[in-house]
């Protein structure tokens, strides 16, 4: 797959928390870190959906997020990828059929990229993430 | 003020008639708002022309004597006077135009609207005195028909306050300049203003100090200066808009206009301590005038803080210029009263505006709070280009009214003399970290007002209802606007005018070049009106490099609100969200009062349902000062009190007491 931005080795993330236990955040904060380092590979975190070129969506969408995630979908100038991170973005995981659950991830905004494991590890968010930039 | 609630104050039966807004009483009203307009506009254009003549070289003398009794008027032309009629008579002018519209939209009754013609004529009078009496009546007659007009809205307890707390001020400051000037009238055997001038240099030093003090006290408590000023926050903006135009504008120069005349003019070079204390006082206004007026969050309230921050700055450089008098380097002190003139001209012209464009918001809206406004600048267009106009003088930056003089009184507190004087070198970068922090804070203050006032979406529907005032009042505003204008972009103009009225003053003044402003000895230069013509050329590129055609159009999306589904106007900064980091920053000096409440739900403390924050900045030097002074004269007279029973006999005892005291004294 390509960066949606077209350039090899450049892609700019928003990370947005659906309704996640945190579990995820860690390993992605890890996979940021310096033993992972996803930036050698060219994935950015940055701090707005206007300056990304896709979502990295943690957590099951509860009902309080579902509009925002759409909105903020909406605000990811286009083409634009869906990378959902987790079990619970996937198919709501140990949450589904909770009664503040909207859905998972796919169910509401679809997905193109999917990263299994509750959570999963940062070896996996990176690879994920390498398949998109092409490093 | 809300529209309806203030009802026409002329006789007391048209107070008791159940529907004071009959047809009959509408049409009256409008008669008058026209007359007194008509009538303060007249006396504006007399004073802009008497004014010209004076500062042209005419130094005529006269004597009117049947017009007051016993001592008659005297007027006289000088060039000072002149400077200062010419400036009231311009105020004078947009406030009457101002007039016609605003009397009728904010119904102001029919004695106001008598009171405000003779206001401005006492205005155009004080400078044009030529003998004590004259210019004591004069300066009473300003101070018993503002009195007058602060009142104009007396249904209102805030209204009620400001007026007694303005009436006993301004009596006071009356009281002290009485017995400065009939002192020295009495000592120099002179009531003629220009033979004291002669006379005063002979006086002993200790009559010569207790006049300049209690001038001081006397003409700072009119020009609003610290610790004297607590009067004008109030006052200013509780009157009718173009009453606060006329006060702010032109009455605070005319307390200028006393230290100028009595202190720098008549006096003449006194003691070091004078100009110090002139400066002194400079400093603490235009500092705490600025920091008050940053952080408040009425409009009006905000321009009267303004007025007493910009009369500060002026005093600063009237104090600089008194140190340098007769000292060996005239070209600085020449300087420094330039700038002080050239800033009372320039500050009329944009506080007049100001007041008038906050007038107009407050007709359109019946709102002074800034947090409830906004989203004025689509339907009020001409308004808000007015009120920036104000602001872009009042903030100092380059191209708007102020930049000159503020410039000016920067200049010639750098290129102060560095002697031996170790007091003057604590002083004087006391004094341009004043003028620096004023003018910065100065800056903040307008775009807040500005930007919070008339910019972005409306906060309340009040601000959303509003409309373009009236014709009329935009013609005055329009006038102060030119006014703006005009000196921002060639303050060349008042050259003549300066150079007039500081020949009066032991001072000469800086020319100003009609394009470029050269200070002598090559001290600094600059060029105002082409630094406007390289703002306009820049501008007009920018634009045509932005238009040039591209092959992308852009698309248009709805705008970014952090995931919510629609921004309300309840997201904007206010005002007091805008200056609460400056609050914390000078919390230990504006002593803020702020109170928070938190509703939490019966079942959990953890739950918040509901929030309160309030926040009031008060006048610490109001709270220290003057309310033991007040508590003291309570205690005081209910001592008094105690004689007071009412008893007939008693009060027939000691009147019999008091007769035998008096013979046996005067025996």
């Amino acid at each position: 797959m390509q960066p949606p931005a077209g350039v090899r080795g450049s892609l700019q993330l928003r990370h947005v928390d659906a309704g996640s236990c945190n579990g995820c955040e860690i390993e992605i904060a890890s996979a940021f870190g310096p033993v992972y380092d996803a930036e050698r590979y060219g994935a950015r975190l940055v701090a707005s959906p206007r300056h990304a070129d896709a979502l990295l969506v943690t957590g099951v969408v509860t009902r309080n997020m579902e509009q925002p995630l759409r909105n903020t979908r909406d605000a990811v100038p286009e083409p634009r990828l869906v990378i959902a991170v987790g079990d619970c973005a996937r198919n709501c995981g140990v949450f589904a059929r909770g009664y503040g659950v909207a859905g998972s991830v796919r169910d509401v905004i679809g997905t193109d990229v999917e990263v299994p494991g509750c959570p999963p590890s940062p070896d996996q968010i990176v690879a994920a993430l390498r398949s998109v930039t092409g490093r | 003020m809300i529209p309806g609630s203030s009802q026409p104050s002329g006789t007391t039966a048209t107070q008791s008639l159940p529907k004071p807004t009959s047809d009959a009483a509408v049409a009256d009203r409008g008669a008058a708002a026209i007359v007194s307009g008509a009538l303060t506009t007249a006396v504006g254009a007399a004073g802009i022309a008497v004014g010209i003549a004076a500062l042209g070289g005419s130094t005529a003398v006269g004597h009117v004597d049947w017009l007051f009794p016993l001592v008659g008027v005297d007027w006289r032309l000088t060039g000072l006077g002149g400077f200062f009629a010419l400036l009231t008579g311009a105020v004078a002018l947009a406030a009457g135009c101002y007039t016609v519209g605003y009397a009728r939209a904010e119904r102001i009754g029919r004695f106001p609207l008598a009171m405000l013609p003779l206001f401005a004529a006492a205005l155009v009078a004080v400078p044009l005195a030529g003998s004590v009496p004259t210019f004591l009546l004069a300066w009473e007659l300003m101070a018993a028909t503002s009195t007058v007009l602060v009142l104009a809205d007396h249904r209102r307890a805030a209204v009620r306050v400001a007026g007694l707390q303005y009436a006993v001020l301004t009596h006071l400051s009356y009281a002290a300049i009485l017995v400065g000037l009939l002192l020295l009238a009495a000592v120099a055997k002179t009531a003629d203003l220009g033979a004291l001038t002669g006379a005063a240099a002979s006086l002993p030093a200790g009559t010569r100090t207790v006049v300049f003090l209690a001038c001081l006290i006397g003409f700072g408590t009119k020009a609003g200066l610290v610790p004297l000023h607590a009067w004008l926050p109030r006052a200013h903006p509780e009157a009718p808009s173009p009453v606060s135009a006329l006060m702010s504008a032109a009455m605070v120069a005319m307390g200028c206009y006393g230290v100028l005349l009595v202190a720098v003019g008549i006096l003449g070079p006194g003691p070091r301590w004078w100009g110090l204390l002139v400066l002194l006082v400079g400093i603490g206004s235009a500092v705490f005038g600025v920091l008050h007026a940053s952080v408040t969050s009425d409009l009006k309230r905000l321009l009267a803080y303004s007025t007493t921050e910009n009369m500060g700055l002026v005093m600063i450089a009237v104090g600089a210029a008194m140190v340098l008098a007769g000292s060996d380097r005239p070209d600085i002190a020449a300087i420094a009263i330039t700038a002080a003139l050239i800033h009372l001209c320039t500050h009329a012209a944009f506080k007049t505006l100001a007041f008038l464009a906050a007038g107009s918001v407050l007709v359109a809206t019946g709102l002074r709070d800034l947090d409830r406004l906004g989203g004025l600048a689509r339907p009020m267009p001409a308004t808000t280009i007015g009120f920036g106009i104000a602001g872009l003088g009042a903030a100092g930056l380059p191209v708007g009214a102020g930049f000159v003089s503020e410039w000016l009184l920067l200049q010639s507190l750098i290129h102060y003399p560095r002697g031996a004087d170790t007091v003057m070198a604590l002083v004087i970068p006391l004094a341009m970290g004043a003028v620096a922090l004023a003018i910065g804070l100065g800056v903040m203050t307008m775009v807040k007002a500005f930007g919070v006032g008339f910019l972005a979406r409306a906060r309340s529907p009040e601000a959303m209802r509003a409309r373009e005032a009236p014709p009329t009042m935009l013609a005055g505003m329009g006038i102060a606007a030119l006014a703006c204008l005009i000196l921002g972009l060639a303050p060349g103009l008042l050259n003549p005018a300066v150079r007039a009225a500081a020949a009066d003053l032991p001072f000469a003044a800086v020319p100003i070049g009609a394009a470029m402003l050269r200070l002598p000895e090559g001290l600094g230069s600059i060029a105002p009106g082409l630094l406007a013509l390289a703002l306009v050329v820049a501008i007009a590129l920018a634009t045509v490099l932005v238009r040039r055609p591209t092959q992308s159009r852009p698309v248009e999306r709805a705008l970014w609100a952090c995931g919510a589904d629609t921004l309300s106007p309840r997201m904007q900064y206010t005002a007091t969200s805008y200056a609460q980091p400056l609050q914390r920053v000078f919390d230990p000096i504006l002593q803020p009062e702020t109170e928070l409440r938190v509703g939490t739900a019966p079942q959990s403390r953890y739950v918040i349902q509901q929030a309160s924050y309030r926040s009031r900045a008060q006048d610490a030097i109001e709270r220290r000062m003057y309310l033991p002074v007040v508590q003291g004269v309570r205690t005081l007279s209910s001592w008094v009190r105690r004689a007071h029973t009412g008893s007939v006999q008693l009060y027939l005892a000691m009147g019999g007491a008091g007769l035998l005291a008096t013979l046996l004294i005067t025996r």
